[in-house]
């Protein structure tokens, strides 16, 4: 298991926001869907050490990663493409790759190799790379975001509403990325757009107010009465 | 091309105004030259900590004191030249900084901007008052010959010592641009400035960061601490004018842009030197600052305010 959740509880201040979540990402793509407010941001800042857990475990790859700095699992493997992108605007693109590598010492050793992997994957990135990524359009700085995250080589890659802002014509671009990439790195990505994700996933959970109400495989889901009623809206 | 017209403009009218300046009383450019020199190194640093990683530090200029203070007593008991003794005095200065940070500021990075501002004016009082107990307020001074140097062009005589530090502060901008652009550390410092979150998330530790971004500033403002006293007599408040000055040079040149401290200091220096050229409005020379400070705020918020 590379990503194991469980019995997870946390929230901000004294709110409450998760409530025992029990998850877990082997070498496979995995879809997280809810409503906004469910608890899907925080599942990941959790992991990502943004917010403490307050009870549970995460264990990353068999260590316990649970409390531990962002950064001290940005380094253990985990890379994270955030729902705001949190690039560094006046930086260039390739700067913002290079420090994407730098700092994790499985990206580190293979940067040029990556580099490459990531500018075949998203063709603009080298047309641009010597611009400032704050004067880059959302659908471009979303593409940065996700080639930094790869640059790390990572063994989990998290991704937190990848299509949100973006125009339809980007979404789906953004997913055919996915597909390609879910071959080699195990993924876990929060979506609203359940009907795109659903095709670039293996298995998904549904999250309501702060626990899991369903888990099943991309095929089971898409046939689920709830998931159809309330998430595809057919 | 409207901006590369402008600045065309901009250095053409400053070349013209140079030129009038030094046929008419070169002495007034030299010694601008020579203070703006002396501010813009002293600015530098901390227009590297607030222009870069977005720290105030009100006592930046206490530090150069209490780094006068170590080189003073550290070259009066062994006879070495505050131009070696800066080396030792920029590392001592450098963990000073670093344990500051780390005991102090880092605890209000979290908390809103202003507390930043009250936390370092306290640490300024701390040094300043400290100082006074343990040294006086007598001042102290060091001479060396090689500040006297001068030299004669026709009928003119000027002393040149103090162009060292223009050098100082050319250095310390191509060094900071190399370590800014070119190593990891540097990057990551930028980047932490620009977005800690995102830092954190691509595996930069950000506390780390501020705090050897801190202990580098220290460190530079502390080796113009040691070369301050070679052409200063040095007191516990002696520093508190130039954290006000620096402040503002910092501001005038745009926060993060660090070869405009230079500028902004050049312009500064000549200015009150203008003023100490007439026995009438010598006096003046204080209020060039706060004017060219007012002026250059209410310019670009107008100009804001426009576009």
């Amino acid at each position: 298991m590379i990503l194991d959740i469980k019995k997870l509880e946390t929230g901000y201040g004294r709110l409450q926001v998760l409530r025992g979540i029990d998850l877990s990402v082997g070498k496979e793509s995995v879809g997280l869907f809810g409503p906004n407010g469910a608890g899907k941001t925080t599942i990941i800042n959790a992991v990502m050490g943004i917010v403490k857990p307050w009870a549970g475990s995460i264990e990353f790859e068999g260590t316990a990663i649970g409390g531990k700095p962002t950064h001290f699992v940005a380094r253990a493997g985990i890379a994270l493409v955030p729902q705001e992108r949190e690039l560094f605007p006046g930086m260039s693109v390739a700067d913002n790759l290079e420090l994407g590598a730098a700092y994790v010492p499985r990206g580190k050793p293979i940067m040029a190799q990556q580099l490459e992997v990531v500018l075949t994957l998203f063709p603009i990135l080298k047309e641009r790379y010597k611009q400032l990524v704050g004067t880059m359009s959302g659908g471009q700085q979303r593409m940065v975001a996700i080639g930094r995250a790869l640059m790390a080589n990572p063994a989990l890659l998290i991704l937190d509403e990848p299509s949100l802002g973006l125009q339809p014509s980007i979404v789906a671009e953004v997913f055919d990325r996915l597909s390609i990439l879910k071959k080699d790195i195990a993924i876990l990505v929060t979506e609203q757009n359940v009907r795109e994700s659903l095709k670039a996933i293996d298995r998904g959970y549904v999250i309501e107010n702060g626990a899991v109400v369903l888990e099943d495989t991309a095929a089971g889901l898409a046939n689920n009465p709830h998931v159809i009623s309330a998430y595809l809206g057919i | 091309m409207a901006n590369k017209r402008n600045a065309t403009m901009n250095v053409a009218l400053i070349t013209a105004v140079a030129a009038a300046i030094l046929v008419w009383r070169p002495t007034v450019l030299i010694n601008g030259l020579q203070s703006a020199g002396l501010y813009a190194s002293i600015a530098i640093p901390m227009g590297l900590i607030l222009g870069i990683v977005h720290i105030v530090n009100l006592a930046h200029g206490e530090f150069m004191m209490v780094a006068a203070y170590i080189t003073y007593m550290l070259c009066a008991a062994t006879g070495m030249d505050p131009f070696v003794a800066m080396v030792p005095v920029a590392l001592v200065t450098a963990a000073f900084g670093f344990v500051i940070y780390k005991l102090t500021i880092r605890q209000a990075l979290k908390a809103p901007e202003l507390n930043q501002l009250i936390l370092t004016f306290g640490l300024a009082i701390s040094m300043t008052q400290l100082a006074n107990l343990l040294f006086t307020s007598q001042t102290r001074k060091l001479s060396f010959d090689y500040v006297s140097a001068s030299l004669d062009i026709g009928d003119l005589s000027f002393g040149v010592y103090k162009f060292v530090y223009i050098g100082i502060a050319l250095l310390m901008i191509v060094g900071l641009k190399l370590f800014l652009t070119r190593t990891t550390t540097g990057k990551a410092a930028l980047a932490v400035g620009q977005n800690p979150r995102g830092a954190a998330i691509v595996g930069i530790d950000v506390d780390r960061t501020y705090g050897l971004v801190f202990a580098l500033a220290s460190a530079l403002v502390g080796m113009m601490g040691a070369v301050f006293i070679t052409s200063a007599s040095i007191f516990p408040a002696v520093g508190s004018p130039y954290t006000m000055k620096s402040f503002c040079l910092i501001a005038m040149a745009g926060i993060g842009n660090i070869p405009g401290i230079l500028g902004a200091s050049i312009l500064l220096g000549v200015s009150e030197n203008i003023l100490k050229a007439f026995r009438g409005t010598r006096g003046w020379a204080d209020i060039v600052f706060f004017v060219l400070i007012i002026t250059v705020i209410l310019g670009r918020s107008i100009r804001g305010k426009k576009a």
